[in-house]
């Protein structure tokens, strides 16, 4: 209930922005929220990237005397990218067509962050898994996908 | 400990494996290998940041699909660290949430000390993201076997007191012995995340 509820606000976040796609990413390069127009993304490749991306930025903030640079805009001929960081674990990213939005979308995006940081906390507790069982399936399917490679 | 990344939207378990070690010890040849002998339904786009010297800047990247346990999707996501000394901070940000290290040796003996530094640097870079580097199942991996000279087998792990770690050969140019070792470790984290999770 509580991801749904994280994925309603995103999806209204979207909207308000007039986005094309935004996503919640982990610092890790998790994505854990993806809403709107996805079938131009690579999901896991963009999260992966764009968790380097920040950390990169962080190491530049770093070295300038900064703490932390909170927002990373990234400005193109068709699209752009705004990235804001909610706590120190998670990054909100909305891709955009219309770079004229884009005070639209900081707007929107600051607006919301408290918000989406509230709904996301709830979605950290993490359900257990069955270990013993979990193992035996994981490592039957390690099997089949690495045996005679 | 140990803690993959779940996803209860996507229903989706995330592990994460980094190869480490020296600069041109073979780590993104490895993840080439390993993406090339996969069959397409399980695994994602490879993306490289190279150099133009094709020197790995900031990481590889892909992931492997493995199929589905209770409804989660289980994911690997394979990263490379880049091996120049230069990219420290590059490391740090892979390593960290790492569930599971690959340690690609460079079996050639004038690379003994880059190997022994490469070592220090993970340790140092676990430590900074506040991870128990004896957590974290790590497996050795003597590549370049094909070479000569070489050194021999135990040489790092005497050198560096790493009783019990489990070492493979491989020679990553040729594809042998790079999948055994991803098998390898795979298994270790799935073990120590399951015993971590025992109900």
């Amino acid at each position: 209930m509580q991801q749904n509820e994280l994925t309603q606000k995103m999806t209204r976040l979207n909207q308000d922005a007039e986005a094309r796609t935004t996503m919640l990413i982990t610092m890790q390069g998790n994505c854990v929220v993806s809403v709107g127009d996805l079938s131009y993304l690579n999901v896991p490749a963009i999260s992966a990237l764009v968790a380097g991306m920040f950390s990169a930025t962080q190491e530049v903030a770093r070295l300038v005397g900064e703490d932390h640079f909170s927002i990373l805009l990234q400005q193109g001929e068709k699209r752009n990218i705004h990235i804001s960081l909610i706590d120190n674990t998670i990054m909100l990213l909305i891709i955009f067509d219309d770079v004229m939005t884009m005070g639209k979308v900081r707007y929107v995006a600051r607006k919301a962050l408290r918000d989406i940081a509230d709904a996301y906390s709830y979605t950290k507790v993490d359900k257990q898994v069955d270990g013993e069982k979990f193992k035996e399936f994981a490592i039957s399917l390690i099997d089949s996908i690495f045996d005679e490679k | 400990m140990l803690m993959p990344y779940m996803n209860h939207s996507a229903r989706e378990i995330s592990f994460k494996i980094v190869y480490y070690g020296a600069a041109m010890s073979g780590k993104t040849t490895n993840l080439l290998h390993i993406h090339k002998v996969l069959s397409d339904d399980v695994k994602g786009e490879v993306v490289m940041l190279d150099t133009e010297e094709e020197r790995t800047l900031f990481f590889d990247f892909f992931p492997i699909y493995l199929g589905t346990i209770e409804g989660f999707k289980l994911r690997f996501n394979i990263y490379t660290v880049p091996g120049q000394v230069i990219y420290e901070a590059s490391r740090k940000l892979i390593v960290n949430g790492a569930d599971a290290i690959v340690f690609v040796v460079d079996s050639q003996p004038s690379r003994l000390n880059d190997n022994f530094q490469s070592w220090q640097s993970l340790m140092t870079n676990l430590e900074l993201c506040n991870v128990d580097a004896g957590q974290v199942p790590i497996v050795l991996q003597y590549n370049k076997r094909d070479l000569e000279p070489r050194i021999e087998i135990g040489t790092i792990e005497r050198a560096l007191g790493l009783n019990g770690i489990p070492v493979f050969e491989s020679s990553a140019t040729r594809g042998i012995g790079v999948v055994d070792t991803l098998k390898k470790v795979s298994i270790m984290m799935i073990e120590r995340f399951s015993t971590a999770n025992l109900k």
